[in-house]
């Protein structure tokens, strides 16, 4: 199902998520904004099909931080719908922002390289690897990054703060030693409202000067 | 009934500003209420670097939002919109929507004629998400479509399309006037250079990352729960249990997280409003949370500005006259903007403010109301008057700045920058690549109140508790209640849990004006001074029964008469039912009135007109900082949204369709990982009132103004529109 999607995919480099990987693809990433708009009308325009067309729903196997779990759902489900709305208990630290490939609050890891959860259908997720922010660290044994954000209070609210770690622990396992401006372009598909980059970035090269696993 | 005896005052001295001018005021308190902070450099918690309590279970995807709630049998909603700025809604036909598998419940909006795109015209609750959205495309709505405006230029013009068609409602209406305008008139004729100009600036949307929205659990008995996304606990329940048709004492309101509020999450909203019916209707819980879209076109936004302004000043630097005219842009909302001259003496001056309606949803609070819209203006005025004259802009604002606490912050704020390195000629550096700088102040009150009512509660196993239904809106509410009892007892942070975010607990305030940490802070240092004093009455035993007064806290130890027994060993002693300190506010716990100073530095492609901010330093008072490391954030997060509205953040409309052009992250541009400079927050620490005051508002303000002044600095384009794009570069340099 779906398997040149998954090869396109893998190709991305890890703090690459598949929208701008397109726009770059098709060599007009500084008129990306206008595009996207095309991109969403498309989207929109489908969404207007007749209801009729979109019953139904198909059982699936999810691996999702080390463990099988099953869903139905229906095809048009994206994972991260089924992460939050669907599996039992539910999975909910990628979160629900914008749904349109605009702000990486969503990110998850697909065989370890990280993907905006709105993006993929749940359909197209089998048979691969996923990882969710729980799947790093937990309360008690954070990892690296985790550790990292708490110590430079790397967050505030907190609601983009699951996207921005895992999009940092990946980069981290691809580049242990990044520079400044590496770990900014690691970040350019997280979006922050309160204002904590400065210290997201200041927790990223600590995470990676800790020597500690991510 | 008895009277209570009323209660014995005694007068303290206390610093405060009046008028701009820091001095020393005095307060009445009780007699018997205990001790104030102390000195801000004698703290062994508060006024360190404490790291927030509930990061690990942010940083890990534990900690649950309202977003995360799911509840058994949950219903999801959502909310049909109108697609014109301005129609009556003729019919509503919901029969094929109903037919479609788990649709529950349909309702029809609370409107029959809508004044802006985006207004809610019906809302569905169905067993997915996605069956929800569908029902949203079955339905059929047929509107008689009205004339709108959405521009405020269009909106005067005669003959314009009326926002309200009532015979004595007009788009422009006046809402004050202050100052004689003759004397400003002749004013003008005493100075040497003149400025006049108009400055605009679009309306901002908070972007909240956690969207408006609740999930209501009510299953159709006699109480409901109220999950919400609020900057208020207790702004929740009266308005849902009206809706729910509930005695108001059985719904709780729960508000454990929540993603980002920025003043624009009180009450239950429309949305709110919605989901209760829906939850009624259905009787099953019902989650509605804003789409993205729904967010942009309804959550409320910080109004647009349009001011013209026209300031006459003096050779040696002194400001002799100002006339401003004032648009607040709030769509059908009324707007805000502070009055001009906002904080500076500008001699005679005459203000008239008026709200300018268009086909757009009302603005509402959004972090330091109207303070942003009148810095930008009133900060460009004192650059362009600055330069006019060949004055120093730091200079030229301590001139027509009375209060000295601005002065000192100038001057540290330009020392950090490198001020002195700077090129007084606008664009005056050679090459395509412009560097710039600017400076701007700001003003705050952070004030408290006395809603705040907290127990802290020691138990016999050494175990404390401190509970209070406030709420936590990632400004490090909960770290800064936990260290101030830790304080106290001379225990580690970690040593304390805190309770909040439950309209079942003690009553507390909403968090808006800045107010949580002046109105929070101080009950629960009562609290905690006064369950101090139970518990020292209850050990007193251990320790040759000393006085309260000689009992020290330190280290996990308590310590008397040359005796020191662990924590452990003294809350032995206790009753089962440990001691309970209850914590009411003192107004001389906490003050009102806070300064910031912000510099800039910019880098400008004239070839490009593309902006680049290199550095940023804003310089905060604020009393007793409670914690430094959360505090540094917040200015961070101030800098950071005051750049924004500079270069890149704007509503934009489409004059024709009424509609918003850009209701998106793709389009509507927030400051990313890419664009940030340097950032470089500084606590005033010169600040030596012993009082907590509220600072999150306060750093928004400056940093604007300082942006838009150094762009002016590096290329010599003064841009009067924000935000400001490219091309406003591009067009300015084509017109110098």
């Amino acid at each position: 199902m779906a398997k040149e999607d998954d090869v396109k995919e893998k190709e991305q480099p890890s703090h690459d998520p598949s929208r701008r990987k397109f726009l770059k693809g098709v060599g007009i990433a500084g008129a990306g904004a206008a595009l996207v708009d095309k991109w969403s009308l498309e989207i929109e325009a489908k969404e207007k099909r007749p209801p009729a067309s979109l019953s139904g729903t198909v059982s699936l196997t999810l691996n999702i931080n080390g463990e099988n779990r099953t869903a139905s759902v229906e095809p048009r489900t994206t994972l991260l719908s089924t992460l939050r709305d669907y599996l039992e208990p539910a999975i909910t630290g990628p979160k629900l922002v914008c749904d349109v490939g605009t702000c990486g609050a969503c990110t998850v890891l697909l065989d370890g390289k990280p993907a905006y959860s709105c993006l993929v259908l749940a359909v197209d997720a089998t048979n691969r690897k996923i990882t969710t922010v729980e799947g790093l660290g937990t309360p008690e044994h954070p990892n690296a990054v985790q550790a990292a954000f708490v110590e430079h209070d790397a967050l505030m609210c907190g609601f983009c703060t699951p996207g921005f770690v895992t999009t940092i622990s990946a980069y981290l396992k691809e580049n242990p030693n990044p520079s400044l401006a590496e770990v900014r372009e690691a970040c350019k598909g997280n979006f922050c409202r309160c204002g904590t980059y400065p210290r997201v970035f200041e927790a990223a090269l600590a995470a990676a000067k800790s020597g500690k696993t991510v | 009934m008895q009277q209570a005896p009323a209660k014995k005052k005694k007068k303290v001295k206390v610093p405060r500003v009046i008028n701009g001018i820091e001095t020393m005021v005095e307060i009445e308190v009780d007699e018997d209420s205990g001790p104030g902070w102390g000195p801000n450099d004698k703290h062994t918690l508060l006024n360190h670097r404490i790291t927030r309590v509930d990061g690990p279970l942010k940083v890990t995807g534990a900690a649950k939002y309202t977003y995360d709630q799911r509840l058994p049998g949950m219903l999801y909603a959502r909310i049909l919109r109108s697609p014109h700025a301005h129609a009556q809604v003729k019919s509503l036909n919901t029969e094929e929507a109903a037919k479609i598998p788990g649709v529950k419940a349909i309702i029809a909006g609370p409107l029959t004629e809508v004044r802006f795109a985006g207004a809610p015209v019906a809302a569905v609750a169905a067993t997915t998400p996605e069956a929800a959205s569908d029902a949203l495309r079955a339905i059929k709505v047929q509107y008689e479509v009205l004339p709108h405006v959405v521009h405020a230029t269009d909106a005067i013009r005669p003959g314009a399309a009326k926002v309200v068609d009532e015979p004595n409602e007009s788009n422009l209406q006046q809402k004050n006037k202050n100052g004689d305008p003759a004397k400003a008139e002749a004013a003008f004729a005493t100075a040497d250079a003149i400025v006049d100009a108009e400055y605009i600036s679009p309306r901002i949307h908070h972007a909240c990352l956690e969207t408006h929205g609740m999930v209501v659990d009510y299953r159709g008995g006699d109480a409901a729960t109220v999950y919400a996304s609020t900057q208020g606990t207790f702004t929740i329940p009266e308005d849902a249990a009206k809706e729910l048709e509930l005695p108001q004492s059985n719904v709780t309101a729960i508000v454990q997280h929540m993603g980002g509020g920025f003043g624009s999450k009180f009450g239950i909203g429309t949305e709110g409003m919605l989901a209760c019916r829906l939850s009624k209707q259905s009787k099953a819980p019902v989650k509605l949370m804003m789409t993205r879209y729904d967010e942009f076109v309804m959550a409320g936004n910080r109004s647009g500005s349009w001011q013209k302004l026209k300031a006459g000043v003096k050779k040696d630097g002194t400001i002799v006259a100002l006339q401003a005219r004032q648009y607040r842009l709030g769509g059908i909302g009324e707007g805000s903007q502070a009055g001009q001259p906002y904080i500076y003496r500008m001699g005679d001056t005459y203000r008239e403010v008026f709200a300018l309606h268009t086909n757009e949803d009302s603005s509402i609070a959004m972090r330091a109301p109207g303070h942003p819209q009148a810095s930008f203006a009133v900060e460009s005025l004192m650059d362009e008057l600055a330069y006019k004259i060949k004055m120093d802009p730091v200079e030229f604002r301590k001139k027509n700045l009375r209060d000295v606490v601005y002065h000192r912050q100038l001057d540290r704020g330009a020392r950090e920058i490198g001020w002195a390195n700077r090129n007084p000629v606008a664009g005056g550096s050679p090459g395509p690549m412009k560097r710039g700088m600017g400076c701007a102040v700001g003003t705050w009150g952070g004030g408290g109140n006395n809603q705040c009512k907290v127990d802290v509660t020691i138990s016999r196993d050494g175990s404390v508790l401190v509970a209070v239904g406030t709420q936590d809106l990632g400004t490090g509410t909960r770290t800064f209640t936990r260290a101030i009892v830790a304080e106290e007892f001379g225990l580690q942070v970690n040593d304390v849990r805190e309770e909040i975010g439950s309209s079942k607990l003690g009553g507390a305030n909403s968090s808006g004006g800045s107010t949580t940490a002046a109105s929070l802070s101080p009950s629960v240092k009562d609290g905690a001074i006064k369950a101090r004093l139970l518990f020292s009455e209850k050990v007193a035993p251990l320790l040759d029964n000393a006085k309260p007064e000689e009992i020290t806290f330190s280290g996990g130890n308590v310590i008397a008469k040359g005796k020191t027994i662990t924590w452990k060993q003294a809350c032995a002693a206790l009753p089962a039912a440990g001691v309970i300190g209850h914590g009411e506010w003192r107004q001389d716990l906490q003050a009102s009135g806070i300064h910031g100073a912000a510099f800039a530095e910019v880098e400008v492609d004239i070839e490009t007109g593309h902006i680049r901010p290199i550095k940023l330093v804003h310089v905060q008072d604020g009393g007793l900082p409670l914690n430094r490391l959360t505090l540094e954030s917040q200015i961070n997060g101030g800098m950071i949204q005051s750049l924004g509205m500079a270069l890149w953040e704007g509503r934009v409309m489409d004059a024709q369709l009424g509609l918003q052009l850009n209701p998106g992250f793709g389009d509507y541009k927030l400051p990313g990982a890419l664009e940030m400079p340097e950032l470089v927050p500084i606590i005033d620490d010169d600040d030596k009132r012993e009082a907590v005051i509220g600072i999150a508002e306060g750093c928004i303000i400056p940093a604007l103004g300082a942006v838009v002044n150094a762009v002016f600095n590096a290329c010599g384009v003064r841009a009067r529109e924000l935000p400001i794009t490219p091309d406003k570069i591009l067009m300015g340099l084509t017109s110098t």
